[in-house]
C-alpha cells in the first residue's frame, strides 16, 4: 500500500473519482491522490489492458483523465499536473 | 510586465534559474514558464506549498542548487508563470510568440529572445509487460517522493543501467518503502573498468559519484540487495504489476518496478522551431546543437541544460549562465571582452564537468541492456498501442517507409498525445536494426504538449 510522508498537511478533502469518494490533500497532484489511495489503474488501452502512471512529469500522457472542478467546464488533463481541489470530479478512462 | 519581454525562458530548473539571475540583474524583462506550479525543475521539484516537509532533499548535492532556487524565486523583475505548458514557438519580425496553455486555457507570450532549458525525461524502455500499472520511470517514482511526499507503492524493484537508481532506492528506503533490490544490467567489472579508463579523474570531488557511492553503502548496510549483471526481461501481472523477471529466471514480487536506463533531452520546442539537432550516441535522444554562447541555429533562440544533451544539473546551471551572458553580448549590454572575461571561468568548470558527464554516460550506457528486450507483441508506441511486430511488418512491406516519419504515417507510432517522446528512440533503433534508414526522427509538430482543440479556437 502506498503512503504519505509529509510531516504536516492541511485537513484532507474528498474528491470523486468515477463516482466514488477518494481522500486527497489540498495542493497535491491528482495522480498522487490516486496512487496514495492504492488506485494505480488510470485507463484501459485498445486491447482492454490496464494502464497506469508512467513518467509523472507531464511527458508521456498516460495519466490523462477528465477533470471537472467547481465553476469550470470538464477538461482532459494530465493527472500528474493537476492539483486537487475541493469538489473535484474525475473520470478515468 | 506585459507586452514584449526581452527574454522568455522555458523551464524553471537550474539552467533557467541561472540564466534568469544574470538577465534580470542586467535589467532585462524576463518571463519564465514551467509546467510545474513551483520553480525548481525535476531535480528540485518542490512539494506543494500546502505540505510541511522536514529536511527536504538533504545533502550537499542539493544545497547549492537549493540556494540558487531560493534566490531565483525572490528575483525582482522575473515574471514567473508556473503550471503553464508551452505548445509552440513561432518566429515573427520582433522575436517570438510562445503559445501556451494553463489550467484555464490559452495564453500567448511575446519575447525578443527565447531560452529553452526544458530539461530531460527518463528514457522509456520497452519490454514485455512494461505497460502494466506499477511499471514507472525511476524519475517519476522519485518525483512522487520528493515533490508529492507520497511513497507510490509498497514493494519496489529498481532495474536499469543508470546509477541514479541507487539514489532513488536510498530515498525510497529512507521514506519507509520496502526496496526489494536494485539491479544493474551491466556487470560491476564493466562499471569499474569505465572508471579506470580515466584514472586521473578525481571522482571523490564530484557529487554525483560521491552520492551514488554513499547511497550504495547505505543500501548495503540496510540489507537492500544491489545486484550487478542482472538484466530485467519482463514485468508480470494481469490488472497491475505483480513481479519483475530477470534474465536468469529470478522473479521478484513487487507492486512498483522503477526503470532507470538514462535520460533523453526535452527538445520538442527547438525541433519544432527548426533548430539543428544532433543524436545522443547512447540513448538515441535528439539534442539541440548550440554554439559557444548556447545559441541554436535559429536566430534569437538559445538552449541550455539537458535540452542540449544530458549532462546533469551542475553542467546545466553553468550553461544557463553562459546563455545569459551570450544574450547580454548580443544585446550590446556587454562588450566582447567583458563577456569573454565572465565566461572564461564558467567554460573552465564546464570542461571539467563534461569529462565526468561523459564518464557517467559511458557507465550508464543502456544499449546492450535494452537490445532485444521487446518481443513482437511488446507495445513500443504506448499512445497508439503499436507493437514491435506491427512496426516490423510495416517496415518490411513492399514500398516500405523511408524513415521514422514515413513509418509514423503508415503505423500510427508516434501519432499519439506524447508526440513520439516515448517511442521515437525505439522506432529509430528498430528501423536501423531492420536495415532501414532512421532519418532525423519524427517531424516535430505543434503542439509540444497535449491541448484541447477548444483552447486553440475559442
Amino acid at each position: 500500500m502506498s503512503h504519505r510522508i509529509a510531516t504536516h498537511h492541511p485537513e484532507p478533502i474528498l474528491i470523486r473519482v468515477d463516482g466514488a469518494e477518494v481522500t486527497a490533500l489540498p495542493g497535491e497532484m491528482l495522480a498522487s491522490a490516486l496512487l496514495a489511495a492504492d488506485q494505480p489503474v488510470f485507463r484501459a488501452d485498445l486491447e482492454g489492458q490496464a494502464r497506469g502512471m508512467f513518467c509523472n512529469m507531464g511527458t508521456c500522457g498516460e495519466c490523462f483523465v477528465t477533470v471537472e472542478a467547481l465553476g469550470r467546464p470538464p477538461r482532459r488533463l494530465r493527472a500528474c499536473l493537476v492539483p486537487v481541489e475541493l469538489g473535484m470530479e474525475v473520470w478515468r478512462g | 510586465m506585459s507586452g514584449m519581454f526581452d527574454l522568455a525562458i522555458v523551464g524553471g530548473g537550474p539552467a533557467g534559474q541561472a540564466a534568469a539571475q544574470i538577465a534580470c540583474a542586467a535589467g532585462l524583462g524576463v518571463v519564465m514558464l514551467d509546467e510545474q506550479p513551483r520553480m525548481g525543475g525535476q531535480i528540485l521539484r518542490q512539494p506543494p506549498s500546502t505540505l510541511g516537509v522536514r529536511d527536504w532533499l538533504p545533502g550537499a548535492t542539493y544545497d547549492d542548487l537549493k540556494a540558487q532556487l531560493h534566490r531565483s524565486e525572490a528575483l525582482p523583475g522575473l515574471d514567473w508563470r508556473g503550471g503553464v505548458s508551452v505548445l509552440g514557438l513561432f518566429r515573427d519580425a520582433d522575436g517570438f510568440q510562445l503559445l501556451a496553455t494553463g489550467r484555464d486555457g490559452r495564453l500567448t507570450i511575446a519575447a525578443r529572445r527565447v531560452l529553452v532549458a526544458a530539461g530531460c525525461y527518463d528514457m522509456p524502455t520497452a519490454f514485455p509487460g512494461w505497460t502494466l500499472p506499477g511499471v514507472m520511470s525511476a524519475g517519476g517514482v522519485q518525483a512522487f517522493l520528493k515533490s508529492q511526499q507520497v511513497v507510490p507503492g509498497k514493494r519496489f524493484v529498481l532495474a536499469g543501467t543508470h546509477p541514479l537508481q541507487l539514489l532513488v532506492a536510498d530515498q525510497l528506503r529512507k521514506a519507509g518503502a520496502d526496496v526489494a533490490g536494485v539491479h544493474f544490467a551491466q556487470g560491476l567489472g564493466a562499471m569499474v573498468g569505465q572508471l579506470l579508463r580515466d584514472p586521473l579523474l578525481p571522482l571523490g570531488n564530484l557529487r554525483p559519484f560521491r552520492d551514488a557511492a554513499a547511497a550504495f553503502v547505505n543500501l548495503r548496510r540496510a540489507g537492500v540487495a544491489v545486484r550487478f549483471g542482472q538484466r530485467l526481461v519482463r514485468a508480470i501481472g494481469s490488472e497491475r504489476l505483480e513481479a519483475a523477471e530477470f534474465a536468469d529466471g529470478t522473479r521478484i514480487a513487487c507492486d512498483v518496478l522503477a526503470t532507470c536506463y538514462g535520460f533523453l533531452p526535452q527538445a520538442d520546442l527547438p525541433r519544432q522551431a527548426g533548430c539543428a539537432m544532433q543524436r545522443c550516441e547512447r540513448t538515441g535522444g535528439l539534442a539541440a546543437v548550440i554554439d559557444r554562447w548556447q545559441r541554436s541555429s535559429v536566430q534569437g533562440l538559445s538552449a541550455a541544460g539537458e535540452t542540449t544533451g544530458v549532462a546533469g544539473a551542475e553542467v546545466a546551471l553553468r550553461e544557463g549562465r553562459l546563455a545569459a551572458i551570450g544574450i547580454l553580448l548580443a544585446d550590446g549590454l556587454l562588450s566582447e571582452s567583458e563577456a569573454e572575461r565572465r565566461a572564461a571561468p564558467i567554460r573552465r568548470e564546464l570542461a571539467k564537468l563534461q569529462r565526468f558527464a561523459d564518464l557517467l554516460a559511458r557507465i550508464a550506457d543502456p544499449r546492450t541492456a535494452i537490445a532485444g528486450l521487446a518481443d513482437d507483441a511488446t507495445i513500443l508506441c504506448r499512445c497508439e498501442d503499436v507493437t514491435r511486430g506491427a512496426l516490423i511488418r510495416a517496415i518490411r512491406a513492399t514500398a516500405g517507409p523511408e524513415d521514422a516519419s514515413a513509418l509514423k504515417l503508415v503505423s500510427r507510432a508516434g501519432m499519439g498525445v506524447c508526440q513520439g517522446r516515448s517511442c521515437e528512440h525505439a522506432v529509430r533503433a528498430l528501423l536501423a536494426e531492420q536495415g532501414a534508414a532512421p532519418g532525423g526522427g519524427f517531424t516535430a509538430r505543434f503542439p509540444a504538449r497535449p491541448v484541447a482543440i477548444a483552447d486553440l479556437i475559442d
